[in-house]
């Protein structure tokens, strides 16, 4: 297989005496769709705030197309092409959906008032419309409030949001909670074009279906250690779960 | 019931809340004017623009303040001391033979100045000492009051520029010099607030304010500049009551964090954040002022004032809770 688009080597994370990641190696290609599964704990959230640059890992390097990289805030994974999409938390629900998904990318009037930071809210709300169509969602108006839609649509937003945005890597934080089996088919479906898109996603999931259906390749965490890293083809539901536990261990 | 009918109007207006606010504030000036045909007259109307005009400044600083999620509780204290330390500024510079002009203008920039300090110091509390700002904004409340005392001696600052208090009288309509000065600030905060990034990134900070820093804005920036802004308003507004009363008394801004947030409350800002707009805020202090000198006409005794304010903050909250929660979750 080719180089890995995004990779970190032997990344540690130690919250005061507390070892939350202890030496782990991920990687993922360009049109690839990682699973990174494990029990809770494990140290998936760790890894992903190391990932999308919210926390500084304690020891370990990060590369990304193959130049080694430090984060100092997610700013600058962001804009890096690196887009992450945390559980329940990534829109702000007074805001449109227009206005989310430019949220700290916002277009701006042209001449002085433009300058000022004068909004261009008519392009926005266009662009946020086109973009969320290209992503496959359907989406009600731009203009509307997020707190009057759905959970699952602002599942959606919020997705198509990193998607649309995303150059290099998306990193999706259990996108399918709290979805109906409807919405997590689309979100799926979102997935899979992020991967023809030629982005590297990488998918965390408990919904362990979901990561079999959709993922090329499964990552497994146990207590801040990579304890598997194979081809989906190699798990089926049972083996998956006994490697997350801890019952039995793929070679 | 009626108040049942009252809710459903509420929550059929609930897009546009300004409607309902003008309809309160004509409801009040009818009331008001039954009792009493003083009141109906310019002279009244133009005292209670006379009193909205302070109040609306630090009532605009406190609703980026609110939106953003937080409270400016030393807003009141900041119009005292910028006064006093501006009246300072003036009574040396006409002691020393400067142009009045001039002085007021110097007057006018170190009260601003006075004010975007305190705002920086709330700023720097709530975002590098990470204290929470009700208490940061107590702690220069009490600070910035105890020091205007301190300063002044406990008495007004005089001997500044005689021409500030002709300033004060109203030309254009009900409206003064300072007046429509306020008003034009009051404009371009308000184009800030809705059209423009300052204003969108106060609004998702205070609605989700996880969502903001992952979205890469710089939260800790914002939140100085927030605070800075109200502190800058409030110290402008220590130089209208200079301009007002003719010298700098420390206690001028007495009690204003209460007027500020009741005209913000009023106006339909949610204390959780998120939520408000700055015509609501300007009809908020409308409301507020107008009541103050209504009951003052009808032969109220001024002490119950704050009582009145109080009540009308708890009447304003309980109104926004029949609209029900749909802010979403906010974490």
């Amino acid at each position: 297989m080719s180089a890995p688009l995004y990779e970190v080597r032997n990344i540690s994370k130690k919250y005061g005496s507390v070892v939350a990641l202890d030496g782990a190696d991920f990687q993922i290609h360009a049109g690839e769709i990682v699973g990174l599964v494990g029990d809770n704990g494990a140290g998936k959230s760790t890894l992903v705030k190391c990932l999308s640059g919210a926390h500084k890992p304690t020891s370990g390097s990060i590369f990304l197309d193959g130049a080694e990289v430090t984060w100092d805030s997610p700013r600058d994974a962001i804009e890096a092409g690196v887009e992450t999409l945390y559980q329940d938390s990534g829109l702000a629900p007074h805001l449109t959906v227009s206005a989310n998904v430019f949220l700290g990318r916002e277009k701006y009037l042209s001449g002085p008032l433009g300058k000022l930071g004068f909004l261009d809210n008519k392009a926005m709300n266009k662009e946020a419309h086109e973009d969320l169509d290209r992503v496959g969602i359907a989406v009600p108006a731009s203009n509307r409030s997020v707190s009057q839609l759905s959970g699952g649509q602002r599942q959606a937003v919020a997705i198509g949001r990193a998607v649309s945005w995303a150059s290099k890597v998306i990193i999706l934080d259990e996108p399918t909670n709290h979805l109906g089996a409807r919405q997590a088919g689309e979100v799926l479906e979102v997935m899979k074009a992020a991967r023809a898109k030629g982005l590297g996603v990488v998918f965390i999931s408990h919904t362990l279906p979901h990561v079999l259906q959709v993922t090329d390749r499964i990552v497994v965490l146990r207590l801040g250690k990579i304890v598997a890293n194979a081809p989906t083809s190699e798990f089926d539901a049972e083996k998956l779960l006994g490697t997350i536990t801890g019952l039995n261990q793929v070679q | 019931m009626s108040t049942v009918e009252n809710t459903s109007i509420i929550k059929k207006f609930a897009g546009n809340q300004q409607f309902l606010l003008l309809l309160v504030w004509f409801g009040m000036v009818a009331f008001f004017s039954a009792f009493n045909s003083i009141f109906f007259s310019t002279a009244v109307f133009g005292n209670i623009l006379l009193d909205w005009a302070p109040v609306v400044l630090m009532a605009v600083g406190q609703s980026f303040v609110i939106i953003s999620g937080g409270i400016d509780l030393s807003v009141g204290s900041t119009v005292g001391l910028s006064g006093v330390v501006a009246a300072f500024q003036m009574q040396h510079m006409i002691e020393s033979g400067k142009n009045q002009w001039f002085a007021i203008a110097i007057g006018t920039l170190v009260a601003a100045a006075v004010g975007i300090i305190i705002g920086l110091v709330n700023g720097f509390l709530i975002t590098k000492a990470k204290i929470v700002p009700f208490i940061a904004t107590l702690v220069t409340m009490g600070a910035s009051a105890g020091l205007a005392i301190i300063y002044s001696g406990g008495a007004p600052v005089a001997g500044g520029p005689e021409k500030a208090i002709t300033l004060s009288v109203p030309w254009f309509g009900p409206f003064s010099t300072p007046g429509l000065i306020v008003v034009v600030i009051v404009i371009i905060c308000g184009l800030f607030l809705h059209r423009a990034r300052f204003g969108r990134y106060t609004y998702a900070i205070g609605s989700n304010e996880f969502a903001a820093r992952s979205a890469g804005i710089n939260v800790n920036r914002h939140y100085l500049k927030v605070y800075a802004l109200s502190g800058f308003l409030s110290g402008l507004a220590g130089m209208y009551y200079y301009c007002r009363l003719g010298s700098g008394a420390p206690t001028s801004g007495y009690g204003g964090e209460l007027d500020a947030i009741a005209a913000v409350v009023i106006g339909g800002a949610a204390l959780s954040g998120g939520v408000g707009r700055i015509s609501g805020t300007v009809l908020g202090a409308l409301i507020l002022t107008t009541t103050t000198s209504g009951l003052i006409i009808i032969g109220v005794a001024p002490d119950w004032k704050q009582v009145v304010v109080a009540i009308l903050i708890a009447a304003a909250v309980l109104l926004q809770g029949t609209k029900g929660d749909s802010r979403g979750a906010k974490k």
